[in-house]
């Protein structure tokens, strides 16, 4: 059951990723995107991590492509038939390394598949909690103090004069 | 320790004089850097005069380790034996008084600072090379002396003639200094040590040939620096510095050097017969080539070169003949004379206002007398007339040679006698078409009369110079007496009535060539001046030229050398390796273009790079795997 | 829930290769070049929380979290850049900044 609940959200998930990159608008690319972070979020639940499915949501699917959609907006861009699309001669180099880095994965992946039993252990969030704060205390710390600068130069870079 | 204080002092005085004169000469006034390196001279000469009044016996003197690392163990040290003793008195004599010459010589030279400084090193370079016990300090001194004469002979350089001159020494001599060079590495290799006094006595460990090769070896390095056939044609040319200079160069310093070498190493290269007879023929063969050539030579100083060579020729007949005493004889008595006759030729170039063209000179006779008087000196010791210090030391050579015995040395006695007909008879051709005559004008009177003073002491030890070494029927001589303790050094077993003929017949010879000399040149001098207007006949150009020596070295060597470099440097180095390297150049610097139109800039681009990369990287896993 | 790890990582492989495509052929418009660099991320996210998952050990989410972090902070940045740029130029096509021309 949950197994079947998993390859609907992965395809969901792909589809929406798809539709988000070929999307002619950059707006539509946010919709789809945020469509396909949603069932990201819930493969995460999935695989037992229920903070970081409720982070995906909040952070990324709230604040990040929201963040994207108002700087769209603030930029005016002019009406978006004009912005240029790629063509095909953009896309096959990209379609290219795709195809080699789907064939390179794919020969990695096949090659290691190890008779492991399919099976995933919940983590409960005592676990993490104990793992973020007192084994990676420092990196929190750390991590913080980048916010703090990226604020600050986020400030600085778009002060107006 | 008194001998080693002397011997000290003795090297540093000029040393320590060319040093002062060479960095602060320039700012000194003239006076001070005249008496300077005259006092530096005179100063080591007084400390030999004080060594040899306390000689007893051979010492080394061992003053300060030069390097020791692994087996190779060179200290500076220095060896006092007769022969040294001899040798450093002469220098210090000779040069001395050749100092004190150049003072005056010199007056209008602007360059005074330059010219005491060199001669000052020359000295010292000179006594290093004399004195040092082992081999490496000797070659030191060796390579001071060829690069101290390089720089007196091309003194006036700013012509390139006298510059060329002095680079033709060196260069020759260099020819000769290379053997030097792999004579010691080969004995290093033999022997495992470079001291002249445990090398001399280990030589006969070693098989004959292996001498042998030894002997010519150092015969060759001997050949570059005293000027012997073939490596002699720098001497000529090397009258190119000032005349003082030659004087040195010819009398007390540098071209005695190869003799004194092959004297020092004597005890070990007389062990093969074969490298004695090497240097017995390279002798006499140079003493032969040498005067044949003084016999058409036009310039005065020229005459003298020739007769130099002809003169170093003989001395190595001696060492070739085992006669090592006779040679340093003849070398000692050879330096008073050749500098008299060196000094009294700048003398007659100074009067005659840098002329040097015998067949323009003439009737100096009455002119300057004391110049005279002292170059006849000097000439009768080089033609050997009989009692003259020249007659005995050259006797006491060919009674050496003769005594050898064998068909070699009895050919090589017969033409050391035709040498000397020869010698008697250019030398007062010399005399006769300088002194000759009646038409003679001095240009210049400055100063001569010190330089002329100077001559005087040098004539009474040239004329009696044999009171060194008289022959046994005269009494025991002085030099015997001393080298009698060195190997090669003791007299010669003669009986007196084989050296009152031999000496009998020598003397006749030199007699006979100054009559010819008189019938050609002072009965008939109008008419060889007359002679000379006319262009020479092919034999006096033949022997003009030395033989056209210079023609040939330039025929065999010089030319096939040029064109050797020509093709070296258009083909090889212009053609090969800098159109390689050209074509290199560009070609990176094309490619790096090509590469340079790859940053444009562009974000994408990089991207596009970037993710490739990481493409190839995953691709090569994959490959891995596969 | 039985679904083996490398069908997870499957998906994320292709998801991150969509993402590099998108970042190499949308050279027209910077936007969408920070799309594509937050779908390679969220590609990464997964195989982290799929690892965590599969071996039980808290870290793989934990650096999920981090990266999201991480994500907030350079988005945040890249888009005020965005916006500097644009003040600048008039333009989000990435070929019209090329001075960093070598």
């Amino acid at each position: 059951m949950e197994a079947t609940v998993f390859y609907i959200l992965a395809a969901i998930l792909l589809i929406g990723t798809l539709c988000a990159i070929t999307a002619r608008q950059a707006v539509r690319a946010i919709v789809y995107l945020v469509v396909s972070f949603f069932a990201l979020a819930l493969m995460f639940y999935l695989l037992g991590a229920p903070l970081i499915a409720a982070f995906e949501v909040i952070i990324y699917a709230g604040a990040i492509m929201v963040l994207f959609l108002f700087v769209i907006m603030m930029l005016e861009l002019e009406s978006p038939e004009k912005l240029p699309k790629p063509r095909f001669s953009d896309w096959w180099p990209a379609l290219a390394l795709v195809v080699v880095v789907v064939g390179a994965l794919a020969v990695l992946l096949l090659s290691h598949v190890r008779a492991v039993p399919p099976g995933f252990t919940d983590i409960p969030v005592r676990q993490f909690a104990y793992t973020l704060f007192k084994q990676y205390g420092v990196a929190v710390e750390i991590v913080s103090m980048q916010l703090l600068f990226a604020l600050v130069g986020a400030l600085y870079l778009g002060r107006r004069k | 320790m008194m001998p080693a204080t002397y011997l000290t002092l003795m090297l540093l005085f000029p040393l320590l004089g060319g040093l002062t004169c060479a960095i602060a000469g320039r700012k000194l006034p003239r006076v001070l850097v005249e008496s300077l390196a005259c006092g530096a001279v005179f100063g080591s000469f007084v400390c030999a005069l004080l060594t040899a009044l306390s000689y007893t016996a051979p010492t080394v003197v061992t003053l300060a380790e030069w390097f020791a690392s692994f087996d190779l163990v060179i200290p500076i040290s220095l060896y006092l034996d007769p022969l040294s003793l001899s040798l450093s008195v002469m220098i210090g004599f000779v040069c001395g008084l050749i100092h004190l010459y150049s003072v005056f010589y010199m007056r209008e030279d602007e360059d005074y600072a330059r010219y005491f400084a060199l001669l000052n090193i020359f000295v010292f370079a000179m006594l290093t090379l004399v004195l040092a016990e082992s081999l490496p300090l000797l070659y030191l001194g060796w390579e001071g002396v060829g690069f101290c004469s390089y720089l007196l002979i091309g003194f006036w350089y700013r012509d390139t003639n006298n510059a060329d001159a002095g680079r033709k020494a060196f260069i020759t001599t260099r020819i000769g200094d290379t053997a030097f060079m792999i004579a010691l590495a080969w004995l290093f290799q033999l022997f495992g040590t470079l001291s002249v006094t445990k090398l001399n006595g280990m030589g006969f460990l070693m098989p004959v040939s292996v001498l042998t090769a030894l002997g010519i070896l150092f015969l060759i390095a001997a050949m570059g620096k005293s000027a012997q056939v073939p490596l002699m044609v720098w001497l000529p040319d090397a009258m190119a510095g000032p005349t003082p200079v030659s004087a040195m160069i010819h009398a007390a310093t540098m071209v005695t050097a190869g003799v004194y070498l092959l004297a020092r190493m004597y005890p070990m290269i007389s062990a093969s017969q074969t490298a004695l007879a090497a240097i017995a023929v390279t002798g006499a063969v140079t003493a032969f080539y040498g005067a044949t050539c003084a016999l058409a030579q036009r310039d005065l100083k020229r005459v003298l070169a020739y007769s130099t060579i002809s003169q170093i020729g003989y001395m190595m007949l001696g060492v070739g003949a085992e006669a090592v005493t006779a040679a340093t004889f003849h070398l000692l008595v050879h330096a008073f004379f050749k500098a008299l006759l060196f000094l009294g030729a700048g003398c007659i170039i100074a009067a005659m206002h840098h002329e040097q063209d015998i067949f323009k000179m003439g009737g100096l006779r009455r002119t300057l007398p004391l110049t005279f008087w002292s170059f006849l000196a000097g000439a009768a010791c080089l033609a050997g007339l009989p009692f003259t210090g020249g007659f005995f030391s050259k006797d006491s050579i060919l009674m050496a040679v003769w005594h050898k015995g064998g068909a070699l040395y009895q050919s090589l006695y017969l033409l050391g006698l035709l040498t000397a007909l020869i010698t008697a008879f250019y030398s007062f051709r010399l005399v006769f078409l300088v002194f000759g005559g009646g038409n003679g004008h001095v240009h210049r009177t400055t100063g001569l009369g010190v330089m002329q003073a100077v001559l005087i002491p040098l004539a009474i030890l040239g004329l009696f110079g044999g009171v060194l070494n008289l022959p046994g029927y005269m009494g025991e001589g002085l030099l015997t007496r001393l080298f009698v303790a060195i190997p090669g050094g003791g007299a010669v077993e003669a009986t007196h009535e084989q050296e009152i003929v031999m000496q009998a017949v020598a003397g006749a010879l030199a007699l006979a060539g100054l009559a010819a000399a008189w019938l050609r040149y002072g009965k008939g001098r109008a008419h060889r001046m007359q002679e000379a207007q006319s262009p020479p006949s092919p034999l006096i150009s033949f022997l003009a030229n030395g033989w056209y020596f210079d023609a040939l070295y330039n025929v065999l060597f010089i030319r096939p050398y040029r064109a050797l470099a020509g093709i070296l440097w258009e083909r090889m180095d212009k053609g090969v390796i800098d159109d390689s390297l050209d074509g290199l150049g560009k070609g990176i610097g094309s490619v790096g273009q090509r590469l340079g139109r790859w940053s444009t800039g562009r974000v994408a681009v990089y991207l596009i790079s970037f993710a490739a990369g990481g493409a190839l990287i995953l691709c090569y896993l994959a490959w891995l795997v596969l | 829930m039985s679904v083996p790890l490398s069908h997870i990582l499957i998906v994320a492989s292709l998801m991150f290769a969509m993402g590099l495509g998108c970042v190499i052929a949308w050279r027209a418009n910077v936007i969408m070049m920070l799309i594509g660099i937050e779908i390679m991320l969220n590609a990464v996210m997964l195989t982290f929380v799929g690892g965590s998952a599969h071996w039980g050990i808290a870290d793989g989410q934990l650096f999920s979290l981090m990266l999201m972090a991480l994500t907030s902070a350079e988005v945040s940045l890249a888009l005020a850049m965005v916006v500097y740029l644009h003040r600048r130029k008039q333009t989000v096509n990435t070929d019209r900044f090329d001075s960093m021309k070598g």
